[in-house]
């Protein structure tokens, strides 16, 4: 596979994903908590709980979202450095490792619960990668060119 | 991906090495029957399966004419590489800005909340409590600060890239209004006096940051 150059090397990338995550998640989650806000108030003080539920909501999601992103990044980076190579099983890997150190404080079974449903969503997030990309090498793919069925006189 | 459809020097290169011209068919027909190259003296011949040729990362010695460099070009806008590090345009901005400033937060904040939680720590606590207790304090504190330093540094982020769109170009000036309007922005719900405050605040620190750049970069 030829190498991908829209993404930066190992260790700074951490910081890329973290603020990507963050900004996705506040711009998100403005949106997503402002309609929840509005929809969600009386006549008259729509706009007002539109612009309460997103000052109280939608930084708190830009959070999660961030440290989500950048601990998966910073495993993956690590899962990187052990494993010495780029497959999608490292996804699947740093997405266990991420659902259990965000659970870590709720014990031991609600830790191995959360990895192991992490691990999956990546998965399933992976093999429709995989899948996908299958689908666009299928449709790319090279043609053969026409051969003429007897050689030409010369 | 010239390695999976094959480039047109590969080939070339093939079909030159399996046929030798030969002068005495050569000249009476124009060409050697014995050594035209079908597909089975193609396979049979020296290097067909040469692993240094089939390599996907093969030829990058001579150039990298075949790799699709599009996508990591760096802006080309006026004082955008000014930065500590090379930028790809308005995404790259925002997303190390935001993270950079946001782990910054999040740091701060949780050194706050565990210098906190260690004072807080109840008398003869056992070790779980008291784990338990800075472990509070710093995911009270740290998130909190964290999570407003992301949002207004993606508001300013957002708004920099939209006047360094307008303007064509980047420069202090640049940073000092859009963290001038951030600020304002971040605390518009509370009134004119603290939006003033928060709008001085967040421009100067803008003004500083580009000192720093200067500094360091």
């Amino acid at each position: 596979m030829s190498a991908d150059h829209t993404r930066d090397p190992c260790p700074i990338v951490i910081l890329n994903d973290f603020g990507g995550a963050f900004a996705m998640g506040a711009i998100g989650g403005s949106v997503w908590h402002g309609l929840k806000g509005f929809r969600n108030s009386p006549i008259g003080e729509r706009r007002l709980g539109a612009v309460s539920a997103i000052k109280a909501r939608a930084p708190v999601l830009g959070g999660n979202f961030g440290v989500w992103g950048g601990l998966f990044s910073t495993f993956d980076c690590a899962v990187k450095a052990v494993r010495k190579r780029e497959d999608p099983l490292n996804a699947i890997i740093a997405g266990f490792f991420t659902g259990g150190a965000l659970a870590i404080r709720g014990g031991w079974k609600h830790t191995r619960n959360s990895a192991i449903t992490c691990a999956c969503i990546l998965g399933v997030f992976e093999g429709v990668g995989v899948m996908f990309q299958r689908y666009m090498a299928w449709q790319a793919k090279p043609a053969a060119p026409l051969m003429p069925d007897a050689p030409m006189t010369a | 991906m010239s390695w999976l459809w094959g480039s047109a020097n590969s080939e070339e290169k093939k079909i030159e090495e399996v046929a030798p011209p030969a002068p005495s068919l050569k000249d009476t027909l124009g060409f050697d029957p014995n050594e035209l190259a079908d597909l089975s003296t193609i396979l049979s011949a020296k290097g067909a399966f040469d692993s240094e040729r089939l390599h996907p990362l093969a030829g990058l010695d001579k150039g990298v004419e075949y790799l699709d460099l599009e996508d990591e070009a760096l802006t080309s806008m006026e004082g955008a590489q000014t930065g500590l590090i090379p930028s790809r345009g308005w995404s790259d901005d925002l997303c190390y800005g935001t993270g950079a400033v946001y782990l910054i937060g999040l740091g701060l904040g949780g050194a706050y909340g565990f210098g906190e939680g260690i004072k807080n720590i109840p008398a003869n606590a056992p070790g779980k409590l008291r784990l338990n207790t800075i472990l509070n304090h710093v995911t009270k504190r740290g998130p909190f600060l964290g999570n407003s330093a992301g949002v207004l540094a993606v508001t300013y982020n957002v708004i920099n890239s939209i006047i360094d769109a307008v303007r064509g170009k980047h420069d202090d000036y640049n940073s000092i209004a859009s963290g001038a309007i951030a600020g304002a922005i971040f605390k518009s719900s509370k009134g004119f006096k603290p939006m003033g405050i928060s709008s001085i605040l967040m421009a100067s620190a803008a003004g500083v940051w580009c000192g720093i750049k200067r500094v360091i970069a």
